[in-house]
């Protein structure tokens, strides 16, 4: 450590440069770790809320709950406990004339079952007549209020605004609840279906209807519409990102430690232990790193301070730490070509 | 006291045609409190002669002591270990760690040899002796060509070695700090009771050795 501090100190610009490029890598791959996680809860921050582990649907709608519609004889083939609700989903238009139009989910639900009785508003109430809708609070930023009547879709049909809910999306769209009974109207459903799907607490749901199949939560957010994709395309992108560091990481130090290697064969010649040079090197690689997350965190905290509400980017901490770690643990593998070198130095050619 | 013992040393490089014998039955002695010179043109075999009398690489065949202790017997570690304790090199060049003062070369063997180390008030004495006391918060690129061989020779000094090993201490000076380098040398030897080995081909320090011996062809032959 006390050799590495000192050539760092000693050799500012050549270090600025490479904790440069660390900090632009590390504040990269902190930004995209945030957006991925703000678009992949955005994707299911209303499942998250429910804190559901089953999703019973129609056998037959390839897991999504969009092409899923359950008739009343199925509905009532199902169990319908304290844990269990059912949903009816459709796709809305959320128009009024002062503000722009939203595309969202509308999600119906009813007032005996966990998701209208768990549900936490940050303003207003719930609903408790018909055509009453409780509507996710990003809508608040584009122009909508308490009280508004609003037109889903092109209905004649107008519903009122009278409640505010946080974290209610589904596939990125805001959610708009409302009654069960209203999906009916709003989907043009006939009398005989009765809900989308239901969603239930209980891991070991049981479905005795051979046309409905329970799927485990996380299966059903894998099959959300572009969901995997989206999520595989940032993970390849982070995954790249973490081993071009190692890469480059390695690239710097094996090149700065190349230059070094008559020194350090003179101090192998006085005897000083290879153990301390290869200490050496891992360790400045480490402050190197960690200087370089540092300045990167600081720099991804700056920007989660000024970046746009609508920008869909979650800065978790937990992640972000464990995303700094494998950093931390590519620049030790990034070490080891130096260390390499090290560990094959010859004194003998020193001199002479 | 005998610190340093070579007994029919010999070197052999490469098999066959491409055999070299870069030492052929070597003797040598060098003992506490003289200066020792080793005179030869270069590729006569010198540096071959200071890697083996360093530790540094081990003999086709003969016997090296360092201390009475029989290098061939110790492990690589071990080795290292005889350097770093007994013995002190002063190389030609890349002497001193380039990012560290003149201070700080010295505390870097601190960190890696904890104990018998001189002491602050015996390195002030060396330094102010060497004439570099002063220099003590320069970097190396900051010192001339004599200081920096002065503060190799104190950095060299400073785990109290029995043996200083120098390996062309004044290729780069001129005249004057030939004389310098050699008056310390010897003062080292001499004052200190050093065994101080001079591996190099400039004659100028001739009349500071106590003893001398030429090498040619890997053969060592006695002068003085």
């Amino acid at each position: 450590m006390f050799l590495a501090l000192k050539e760092i100190k000693h050799e500012k610009l050549r270090y600025g440069l490479v904790i440069a490029m660390i900090v632009l890598i590390s504040y990269l791959i902190f930004i995209l770790t945030s957006l991925a996680q703000g678009l992949s809860s955005q994707n299911t921050s209303a499942i998250d809320s429910w804190q559901i582990n089953q999703v019973v649907l129609n056998k037959d709608a390839n897991v999504s709950l969009r092409q899923s519609f359950l008739t009343t004889q199925q509905v009532n083939s199902l169990k319908q406990g304290k844990d269990d609700a059912l949903i009816g989903q459709a796709a809305v238009v959320v128009k009024h004339h002062n503000n722009s139009n939203v595309s969202a989910t509308f999600i119906g639900i009813q007032p005996n079952q966990f998701i209208y009785k768990d549900m936490r508003l940050i303003k207003g109430h719930k609903v408790n007549q018909p055509n009453q809708i409780v509507v996710d609070s990003s809508m608040m930023n584009d122009g909508y209020r308490l009280g508004q009547w609003v037109q889903l879709n092109s209905l004649t049909q107008k519903y009122q605004i009278v409640g505010f809910v946080k974290d209610a999306k589904i596939n990125i769209s805001p959610i708009v609840y409302g009654n069960l009974s209203d999906w009916h109207n709003i989907s043009n459903l006939n009398n005989n279906l009765a809900a989308s799907g239901l969603v239930s607490r209980d891991r070991h749901y049981q479905v005795n209807n051979s046309d409905l199949k329970a799927y485990a939560v996380n299966t059903f957010i894998k099959n959300l519409p572009g969901y995997t994709a989206q999520n595989t395309t940032f993970e390849f992108m982070i995954g790249f990102l973490m081993v071009i560091s190692l890469i480059v990481i390695a690239i710097f130090l094996y090149i700065i430690t190349n230059q070094k290697l008559p020194n350090y064969a003179v101090l192998r010649a006085q005897g000083i232990p290879a153990k301390t040079l290869v200490i050496n090197t891992i360790s400045q690689s480490m402050i190197l790193v960690v200087s370089g997350i540092g300045i990167g965190a600081l720099f991804t905290w700056l920007t989660s301070l000024v970046i746009p509400a609508a920008v869909p980017m979650t800065f978790n901490l937990p992640v972000l730490t464990a995303v700094a770690c494998g950093l931390m643990i590519m620049s030790v593998l990034g070490a080891i070509l130096p260390v390499r070198a090290i560990l094959k130095i010859d004194p003998i050619k020193v001199i002479g | 006291m005998t610190s340093l013992l070579l007994k029919d040393v010999s070197k052999t490089f490469g098999r066959g045609t491409a055999k070299v014998n870069a030492l052929t039955d070597v003797n040598f002695e060098a003992t506490q409190g003289q200066l020792v010179l080793i005179l030869g043109p270069s590729g006569s075999g010198k540096s071959t002669f200071l890697t083996i009398a360093g530790s540094l690489q081990t003999p086709t065949s003969g016997t090296v002591m360092i201390n009475d202790q029989n290098v061939q017997e110790l492990s690589a570690k071990a080795r290292e270990k005889l350097r770093l304790n007994h013995i002190g090199f002063v190389l030609q060049s890349y002497n001193l760690v380039p990012y560290l003062t003149v201070k700080e070369q010295f505390k870097l063997v601190d960190k890696v040899k904890k104990s018998g180390n001189l002491s602050n008030q015996k390195l002030d004495e060396l330094l102010t002796l060497l004439g570099i006391k002063e220099l003590e918060n320069k970097y190396p690129d900051q010192l001339s060509g004599g200081q920096s061989q002065r503060v190799a020779i104190a950095r060299a000094l400073y785990p109290d070695p029995a043996i200083i090993l120098a390996d062309e201490p004044t290729a780069a000076l001129d005249s004057k700090h030939v004389e310098e380098v050699g008056q310390l040398l010897a003062q080292l030897a001499h004052e200190h009771h050093k065994a101080v080995v001079v591996v190099t081909h400039d004659l100028r320090l001739k009349h500071f050795a106590d003893q001398i011996y030429d090498i040619t062809d890997g053969r060592m032959t006695r002068e003085k």
